[in-house]
């Protein structure tokens, strides 16, 4: 890990950590004030100069501590006002890919929209928002756009998909802390004589939750280095995404079973995770809609040009570092 | 505490040219293939093919060239087994050899042995075989009983291996023995790299469920083993086993056991396949590709000097898991006639009755969870 990415993630987990029970009004000026909404904003233009790699590392942290702001959703609007060579306007800036709702939508003062290769920056009081949450109970907002966008510019990026990979960058990072506390619970809660870990069962289920983890993390890496190393990154960012959502399939279960009802208490931690990487499955694309584009774009490359792309894609990486 | 912190596959040199070399070779021997010899491609052998890889530099890659290898590096070597992997070639004569056999010689093996068996098998012409599993001992490798008597003469070695892959068209077989008298588990054992044809070796086939010859039993009757047979220190035998361990489970071999099937599951559904059958194509391109980025981070972390295992354990079970649920998923999804002989449907049954060797060996999900446990910290 280069220098400054260790000093980027010491000050987001020493803040985030901090953040864990605050609401919107208190945590947003302190997310603003540390500045993680440029992160991928070049140096020259004012930002923190940063690659996907640094994003992957502090959206984890945010999983991790269940952040209950919006952490994502800034760095992805910022970013794509860069690249579509809009001036940034002050004030939290959320996302509006097409046909889904828009993350922390009515405390937004801004909202990046992209559609059509376009991106347009529409401000808070040209927005109607339909209020809701996610199971999380975190603001998901529908939006209406009611009045003509105060710029907008070409751009090809794909919103739903930097979406998709900031929930499995957070997912990462929850499940994480939900195997940190299973993995505590059952070395300290005695039953039938003994701690939970010392059945076999117990261990064999947390050896997979492990497993399951770990392969979130291994997805979630390669993608950051496949949004840094290639032109574009969907076919990592839909494996990436699909597989984040079968560990959440087969990973929040064992969460849970191995906590029992203490887990399913709002009063225990557990919740802040699960309820998150429930919600997260189908924010910016579910299963189906991940499966069926990536499905479709594997079909058109053929039976043994699968492989080939895949291999050109990842050899494209070696020549990058 | 990230549990599969991830290392970069950053072999050397011109890896698309690697590649490219590996491809042309098998274009120019794939016509002789049958279409179930390339599923389930390290376990289907073709010894002419064995030999041109040989030939080519494709095999022994990262050994000495003293040894007729070719100084390459390990990730060098993985990008060419996950293409003959890929494409279905049958690499399973040469195999083990390739995979643990030579590597375990180069480490502990004696100059004569070295010698005497590694230029065979960088040429892709001495094939070998693991002799560990015995009757009563299977997932429990620690309770063998073979033994191997120290005499002026030679080793006497009495018993019985089982469940021994390729003994049949194999050269040696490197063999665990017991030969401290009276010693249990762990202790006592050791290593004796023994030549099939020795008097009193016998091999005998045993058919498995899908019709095809890979395992056999090895039996030892007072067969006289050259003293200079044993591998490394007397006693140190279980140790050497289980160094090789994580090459042997996080390979590219884990998870690409069923990828021909996937293949033709691509070219039957055509280009605008419906809605269900774009999902699961998707679903499994994403696994497989989750599985190529933890095997490719463990070879990694392997050539970087690290001892992976709980990350070896990991990609193994869960890549295990692939391959086996692939014939299922397929045959689920698509209504292929099992009795047509479409390649679709020829792959599809010979997968479904092959893949449930796949979580047996090298380590069944129950023993890799234990060891990941363990890792754990938890037992």
């Amino acid at each position: 890990m280069s220098d400054n990415r260790q000093l980027l993630a010491d000050m987001a987990e020493g803040l985030f950590a901090e953040l864990s029970d605050a609401d919107f009004a208190g945590a947003w000026p302190r997310l603003a004030e540390a500045g993680f909404s440029t992160l991928l904003v070049p140096e020259e233009k004012g930002g923190f100069g940063g690659d996907w790699v640094d994003v992957l590392a502090v959206l984890r942290l945010a999983g991790r501590n269940a952040v209950p702001a919006p952490v994502a959703e800034p760095i992805l609007a910022h970013y794509l006002l860069a690249r579509a060579g809009i001036d940034a306007p002050e004030g939290f800036v959320s996302i509006a890919a097409p046909g889904r709702r828009v993350p922390w939508g009515r405390h937004a003062d801004w909202v990046v929209s992209v559609e059509d290769g376009k991106a347009s920056l529409h401000a808070a009081d040209a927005c109607m928002f339909v209020e809701g949450v996610n199971p999380a109970g975190e603001p998901l907002d529908a939006v209406s756009f009611t009045g003509a966008p105060i710029a907008s510019a070409p751009c090809d990026h794909d919103l739903a998909a930097l979406g998709a990979f900031a929930r499995v960058a957070q997912a990462s990072g929850a499940l994480e802390a939900a195997f940190a506390l299973a993995i505590e619970h059952v070395n300290t809660r005695h039953q039938f004589g003994r701690a939970l870990a010392k059945f076999q069962a117990v261990q064999q289920a947390m050896a997979e939750f492990s497993e399951e983890a770990a392969a979130v993390d291994a997805a979630a890496a390669g993608c950051a280095a496949a949004l840094d190393g290639l032109d574009e990154a969907g076919f990592e960012i839909a494996s990436a995404k699909l597989r984040t959502n079968l560990a959440i399939d087969r990973a929040t279960p064992i969460a849970h079973r191995v906590h029992g009802a203490i887990g399913f208490t709002m009063e225990y931690a557990l919740n802040r995770y699960t309820r998150r990487l429930m919600s997260w499955r189908s924010e910016f694309g579910n299963d189906a809609f991940w499966a069926e584009r990536l499905g479709r774009q594997v079909a058109a490359l053929g039976g043994k040009g699968l492989w080939l792309e895949m291999t050109a894609r990842s050899d494209r990486l070696i020549d990058a570092a | 505490m990230q549990i599969f912190p991830i290392r970069p596959f950053n072999p050397p040199g011109d890896i698309p040219a690697l590649r490219q070399q590996v491809r042309d070779l098998v274009a120019r021997h794939e016509s002789r293939w049958q279409l179930e010899t390339r599923a389930n491609p390290w376990f289907s052998f073709d010894a002419e093919f064995s030999k041109a890889l040989g030939a080519a530099g494709l095999l022994a890659m990262n050994w000495p060239k003293a040894y007729g290898g070719h100084e390459r590096t390990m990730l060098e070597r993985y990008v060419v087994l996950e293409e003959l992997l890929a494409l279905g070639a049958p690499a399973g004569l040469h195999w083990i050899a390739d995979r643990q056999t030579g590597p375990l010689l180069i480490r502990y093996g004696t100059e004569a042995q070295k010698r005497k068996y590694l230029p065979g098998m960088a040429r892709g012409e001495i094939y070998a075989c693991i002799g560990l599993s015995e009757p009563n001992a299977g997932s429990d490798l620690a309770s063998v009983r073979t033994s191997a008597r120290r005499t002026p003469e030679g080793w006497r070695v009495n018993g019985q291996k089982v469940w021994t892959s390729g003994a049949h068209r194999s050269h040696a077989a490197l063999t665990l023995v017991r030969t401290e008298e009276g010693s249990e588990r762990h202790a006592g054992l050791s290593q004796l790299m023994i030549d099939l044809d020795t008097p009193g070796v016998t091999v005998r086939p045993i058919v498995d469920m899908t019709g095809s010859h890979h395992f056999n039993e090895i039996f030892f009757d007072d067969a006289l083993i050259p003293l200079d047979a044993l591998v490394g220190t007397e006693g140190n035998g279980w140790k050497q086993v289980t160094a090789e361990l994580a090459l042997e489970r996080s390979g590219p071999e884990r998870y690409l056991s069923s990828h021909m099937l996937l293949v033709a599951l691509i070219d039957a559904i055509g280009p605008d396949p419906e809605p269900g059958i774009a999902q699961l194509i998707g679903r499994l391109t994403a696994e497989l590709w989750t599985l190529r980025q933890m095997s490719m981070s463990t070879a990694a972390k392997l050539d970087a000097g690290e001892d992976p295992v709980v990350e070896a354990a990991i990609v193994k079970d869960l890549g295990n898991a692939y391959e086996q649920a692939l014939p299922r998923l397929v045959q689920a999804a698509v209504d292929a006639d099992l009795a047509a002989k479409s390649d679709l449907s020829r792959l599809l049954v010979w997968l479904l009755v092959q893949s449930p060797s796949y979580s047996l060996r090298g380590g069944t999900p129950e023993v890799l969870r234990g060891i990941i446990a363990k890792g754990l910290g938890l037992r």
